[in-house]
């Protein structure tokens, strides 16, 4: 199972059912930032390569001026309208943002309009100067530069796809018998939480015979006390594992 | 419930939902018709009160992760603001920024004000420190105005220059407006900085008794310039006093509360920029008297501030556009 992201914002939805979202980190956001970089490095190049095969064949004595005009514009268009536009139409992703499964994502849970778009991409001047946006990001617990603070947006994670087959839980292994056996007494004491630990420890694979042994004496010490049976009761006779065996089938039967 | 007949009891809403989410591309997701977005919207009811109960009976099992990842996928794909059309364009230059100029008017006071003492500042510099005048205003201006050009190149690159003036005085009121989050302060410094170059070069120009010419040359386009400089420094100060008195808000959620007041004010007061930088490349530098010069720089003043003070106020506008007045009425104005 994966552990628990510790950066993690906490959204509750309209029906108050609290929803968790693993913002990124630091260190994958200034890597989205690099990608995004070299594709606008690449783009520049591009565009000045066009401008250029262009302008060769420009003649007259406006030639220059427009030329120059030609790779101001470009310039610009490019360095502002790259993220802008990126993060308008593809739902918050950059193509950095999406080789990193990164989003942009409003702090209320939302997608971001395009309100709060512009105004984190106009702030980013802001944190670009001295790299104030590293060190405000670095500070913050859910790793916000100034533009998701000015905008009430927050980059998230979201490429941990868990598959629903992955996350059913493997089926216990029934080593000894799969008949639930005489009735527990006292079984109605015991409920989901002790069912839930029973079937985790049942569907462990890999453990040494031995090992499996001593915990299975351990785990039936505990549910015998919370069973509260007599000490002459037949179950504690059994050996534990088959005990287990059998009181997780009958639990099982019990809570279905 | 054991988490098995959990999961084989309701795994079938899930994939369900899944594959509608795997569907959507863009952060949308790509249906049209109302059957399947109120399906949507069922299934990922359904799905969040499944991952309640999950949370509850399951806190430690794959499971509650899977439903909490899909229930968080699921969740701005079902909630999002209104989409911009082009159809509110104009409601938001006739109505919007004229009410939000408006409602920050002591924003606006503050910011001319800087910009003011800037403008003193400089002005008694070059008063008070004739030794320090040539430091502070390069004397090749001088020589420049007295062959009646200031701004280098003339028309001939003009459009070069329109380009770079209006890109160069956007990315100052950008940075007027964005410095706010920093408490306001690089949003002070650029007004002061901005009415310290005004102030010295007039005062030299004042000692020269070169007036005509300079202002000649400054107010076509100063006039709209200096305006969005002060409308921008005024958003940027907006955002700066939501830092630093939030009121009953926290300091973030009063900030991005401003920045979205503020923010389209900034960038429609931006774009007016077009306009100024335009005057100022063809304009001019032009070889127009000094009295077409002036005139045009008071029609461009006139025009600004008659938009600003009189556009989309009630009930006139209202009526003129045709929106029910009743409906009209309960909106707060400005």
């Amino acid at each position: 199972m994966e552990s628990a992201p510790q950066d993690t914002l906490r959204v509750r939805t309209a029906d108050n059912v609290a929803l968790g979202f693993a913002t990124a980190g630091l260190g994958s956001r200034l890597a989205a930032q690099l990608v995004d970089g070299l594709a606008v490095g690449v783009l520049l190049v591009v565009a000045f390569a066009a401008i250029a095969a262009v302008a060769a064949s420009l003649t007259g004595p406006q030639a220059p001026v427009l030329t120059a005009l030609l790779f101001a514009g470009a310039f610009t268009a490019i360095v502002i309208g790259y993220f802008l536009v990126f993060e308008l139409v593809s739902g918050g992703r950059t193509p950095g943002k999406n080789v990193l499964g990164l989003r942009v994502m409003s702090i209320d849970g939302s997608a971001p309009d395009v309100t709060s778009i512009v105004i984190r991409n106009v702030v980013r001047v802001i944190d670009y100067a001295f790299g104030i946006g590293i060190v405000v990001a670095f500070f913050h617990p859910l790793s916000r530069r100034l533009g998701d603070l000015a905008a009430g947006t927050v980059v998230v994670r979201e490429r941990s796809k868990l598959s629903l087959a992955a996350a059913a839980a493997p089926p216990p292994i029934i080593l000894r018998t799969p008949d639930p056996g005489p009735g527990i007494d006292g079984i109605e004491r015991l409920g989901a939480p002790e069912y839930n630990a029973l079937r985790i420890y049942l569907s462990r694979s890999g453990l040494a015979p031995e090992q499996r042994q001593r915990l299975a004496g351990q785990i039936t010490t505990r549910l015998l006390a919370r069973l509260d049976l007599p000490p002459s009761a037949p179950e504690r006779m059994w050996p534990p594992e088959l005990f287990l065996e059998r009181l997780y089938l009958q639990l099982d039967q019990r809570l279905r | 419930m054991s988490v098995d007949a959990f999961i084989a009891e309701r795994q079938a809403r899930w994939c369900e939902l899944e594959s509608m989410i795997n569907r959507s591309r863009r952060g949308r997701l790509r249906t049209t018709s109302a059957a399947d977005l109120e399906r949507f919207g069922i299934l990922f009811r359904h799905t969040s009160s499944d991952l309640a109960i999950a949370r509850r009976d399951y806190p430690d099992a794959s499971i509650t992760e899977y439903l909490n990842q899909l229930c968080a996928r699921a969740h701005p794909l079902l909630y999002r603001g209104s989409p911009v059309r082009l159809s509110t364009l104009p409601r938001t230059f006739v109505v919007e920024i004229p009410r939000r100029w408006r409602a920050a008017w002591p924003y606006m006071l503050a910011s001319v004000g800087m910009l003011a003492l800037g403008f003193l500042a400089g002005w008694l510099a070059v008063y008070l420190r004739p030794d320090l005048r040539a430091s502070i205003v390069p004397a090749s201006l001088f020589d420049q105005m007295a062959r009646g050009q200031v701004s280098g190149g003339g028309l001939d690159y003009a459009p070069l220059a329109a380009f770079d003036i209006i890109q160069n005085n956007i990315r100052v009121a950008l940075i007027a407006f964005a410095g706010g989050v920093l408490l306001g302060i690089p949003t002070g410094l650029a007004l002061v900085a901005n009415g310290w170059m005004l102030g010295s070069v007039a005062a030299a120009v004042n000692i020269g008794g070169y007036n005509l010419q300079f202002w000649s040359l400054i107010v076509p386009h100063g006039v709209i310039e200096l305006s969005i400089i002060v409308i921008a420094g005024g958003t940027g100060l907006m955002l700066g006093d939501a830092v630093l008195r939030p009121g009953q808000l926290r300091r973030g959620d009063a900030l991005s509360a401003a920045a979205r007041r503020a923010v389209w004010l900034a960038c429609g007061a931006a774009l007016l920029l077009i306009v100024a930088g335009c005057l100022e490349a063809f304009v001019s530098p032009s070889g127009l008297p000094a009295a077409a010069k002036l005139a045009i720089g008071a029609g461009t003043g006139a025009g600004l501030y008659s938009w600003l003070l009189f556009s989309g106020r009630h009930p006139r506008a209202a009526a003129r556009r045709g929106v029910g007045r009743a409906a009209d009425a309960m909106m707060p104005v400005g």
